[in-house]
């Protein structure tokens, strides 16, 4: 009984590795053509739910990182966006002369005015308690590289969980069929049985799908 | 997951129904792209109502600054900061903005239009199929 299900995890697996994964190593999920393929008795059945199941739980596993990383990187966006924004606005002012009038956030609900020079340097911070003075020019190519990488990776993450989310959806589908085999193949060992002791009547009804 | 919103059937319905109709590959497939289409709807949505909600912002200040003196100075934000600026440059920057965020609309809308008619598509096929035994509305 137990080896039987592990003949079935094997084939599943088997297909597993034969089909392609998507562009980040995600493998797809088998999809069952044929319920025999996976159970040929009732037996099978529990062992092979059961291995659905933990396949459906592994890529929800991954359907949850990616959500967080996709929330992640919602956030990091529109920042990147505001100092490239900025920088952009100080650069058409390298020219001028006179110093522009600010009115800039100190703390959330506190402002302050400041005068800003026109500049050709500006400080940007990196991370790890670091802060780096950059050429105007070189912290525009290096935040609009930034905002780009991150859009790219928005846009993986996006694909991926499209890709995961498909997979759920035939693996949910796969589940159900073999649940459904299951429950013919019971009405079936059900009449058999009733028919063997001689208790079958005429009125029985016809098993749908049987 | 509404794709996958089967509801049970009844006896008669089951009768009705006869055999169970074979879900093929190219039948989840259909399915799978349908969930993924209302899905991406959905979001496309979400984010049109928030770009228009901006863009209507951007118009009434437009208005407001039509009603302002040519010599007026203004805070405009760029990133978190409010750079005082003659209302001049306001406005254009204010029409590169306003600029930018329809180009963004009319892209949206495109998306959502093609999105809205693969639906409609693969709706007249997957319901040829499995009429009854599938519920693909919302």
């Amino acid at each position: 009984m137990a080896s039987k299900g592990k003949e079935a995890a094997a084939v599943a697996s088997k297909k597993d590795a034969a089909t392609p994964s998507n562009p980040r190593g995600i493998p797809y999920a088998p999809f069952v053509d044929k319920v025999e393929d996976y159970v040929t008795s009732r037996a099978d059945v529990e062992p092979t739910l059961r291995s659905f199941q933990e396949m459906i739980a592994k890529y929800q596993f991954m359907e949850q990182n990616l959500q967080k990383r996709v929330a992640g990187l919602k956030d990091k966006l529109p920042d990147i966006q505001k100092t490239l924004d900025t920088v952009r606005f100080l650069k058409l002012r390298t020219d001028e002369s006179d110093p522009i009038e600010t009115t800039f956030e100190l703390n959330p609900t506190l402002y302050a005015k400041a005068e800003i020079p026109p500049t050709d340097e500006v400080y940007l911070w990196l991370g790890a308690n670091v802060m780096l003075a950059y050429p105007i020019d070189e912290a525009e190519t290096m935040l609009d590289s930034k905002h780009q990488a991150a859009k790219q990776s928005l846009s993986n993450c996006e694909e991926d969980l499209d890709f995961l989310r498909e997979q759920i959806t035939t693996m949910e589908v796969a589940v159900a069929r073999v649940y459904n085999w299951d429950v013919v193949q019971k009405r079936k060992e059900k009449d058999e049985e009733e028919k063997s002791k001689g208790k079958g009547k005429g009125k029985e009804q016809d098993t749908p799908g049987g | 997951m509404m794709s996958m919103n089967r509801r049970m059937l009844s006896k008669e319905d089951e009768e009705a129904v006869g055999d169970e109709i074979e879900v093929r590959r190219e039948d989840q497939d259909k399915i799978n792209k349908f969930s993924r289409l209302h899905s991406h709807e959905t979001l496309i949505e979400e984010e049109l109502k928030v770009k228009n909600k901006e863009k209507e912002e951007l118009d009434d200040i437009t208005t407001e600054l039509e009603l302002a003196d040519e010599d007026d100075i203004v805070p405009y934000k760029v990133g978190d900061a409010f750079f005082h600026i003659p209302l001049s440059q306001a406005q254009e920057m204010l029409g590169v903005s306003t600029a930018k965020i329809e180009g963004e609309i009319e892209e949206l809308e495109d998306k959502l239009g093609s999105i809205r008619e693969e639906m409609t598509q693969l709706k007249v096929e997957l319901y040829a199929r499995f009429g009854r035994t599938i519920n693909l509305e919302v």
